[in-house]
């Protein structure tokens, strides 16, 4: 078990949509930065990551998320992150990155 | 009254991205049976896997190299103790990460300080670091 990422991009909303299921760590990161950074260069839009069953998530992995996001500001997107599970929204909030995301639900 | 007793337990594990998941898994096995809560144990498990992440990336002086995990149980405490023989560095140059403006790297050691209770870290350039965190199971459990 590791991560996996399933990407589609909403026309009518005009953003990527990411689903991330399994664990973000030093072994699994750089899988997800290529993807996300290579889905930006695609189309410049909003990524915004289904986190719903997302179990865990390291610095590395908030380390690529901040630099996507990053990579979106240059394009005036965001980056929206929704169903966080609770350990993972307490990281957000002590690192204070909840306030530099845009957090849903 | 019973005398407290305290257990060992210790592991080598390879320098390897790959193996930072078995360390997790082992953690919360022992914390489970400490009896901590889910949300002690999910941050224990951040705290130990982001020390062993700092010994794989920055400690290591060769790939084939081990680095040491020490737990040591004793009544309702359980510190932990990463050991790394890499290439060291100068502690009092780890800085608190800006929150108002969030950088690529530099939060793993902030975090474990927030998640544990005592944490102590002590290095030597061109020895090794090692990183001593505890975490006292609440009243509340
Ligand atoms: N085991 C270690 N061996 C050598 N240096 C270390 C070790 N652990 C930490 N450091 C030093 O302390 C710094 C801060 O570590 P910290 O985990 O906070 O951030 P990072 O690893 O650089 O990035 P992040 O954890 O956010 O991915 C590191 O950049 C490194 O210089
Ligand atoms: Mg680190």
């Amino acid at each position: 078990m590791s991560l996996i990422i399933n990407k589609l991009y909403d026309e009518q909303q005009k953003q990527w949509l990411i689903e991330l299921k399994g664990e973000v760590d030093i072994y699994t990161s750089a899988q997800l930065k290529e993807t996300l950074l290579k889905l930006i260069e695609e189309k410049q839009e909003t990524v915004k990551i289904d986190a719903k069953s997302l179990d865990y998530i390291d610095s590395t992995g908030l380390g690529v998320l901040i630099g996507v996001l990053k990579r979106l500001k240059q394009y005036d997107k965001v980056l929206k992150i929704t169903n966080i599970k609770p350990s993972i929204k307490k990281l957000l909030n002590i690192t204070g990155l909840d306030k530099i995301f845009v957090i849903e639900g | 009254m019973s005398k407290s007793i305290t257990d060992y337990i210790k592991l080598s594990i390879p320098n390897k991205p790959e193996y930072v998941s078995v360390v997790r898994l082992t953690v919360a096995a022992i914390a489970n049976r400490m009896g901590f809560n889910v949300e002690d144990i999910e941050d224990i498990k951040i705290a130990i896997a982001e020390a062993c992440t700092n010994a794989i990336t920055h400690g290591k002086k060769e790939d084939k190299n081990n680095f040491d995990i020490e737990f040591i149980v004793k009544d309702d405490k359980l510190t932990m103790v990463v050991c790394d023989s890499g290439r060291g560095c100068i502690t009092d140059e780890i800085s608190v990460p800006n929150l108002n403006d969030p950088k690529e790297g530099g939060l793993g050691i902030f975090i474990i300080k927030s998640l544990m209770d005592e944490v102590e870290i002590t290095s030597n350039l061109g020895k090794g670091t090692i990183i001593r965190m505890s975490k006292n199971r609440g009243d509340d459990n």
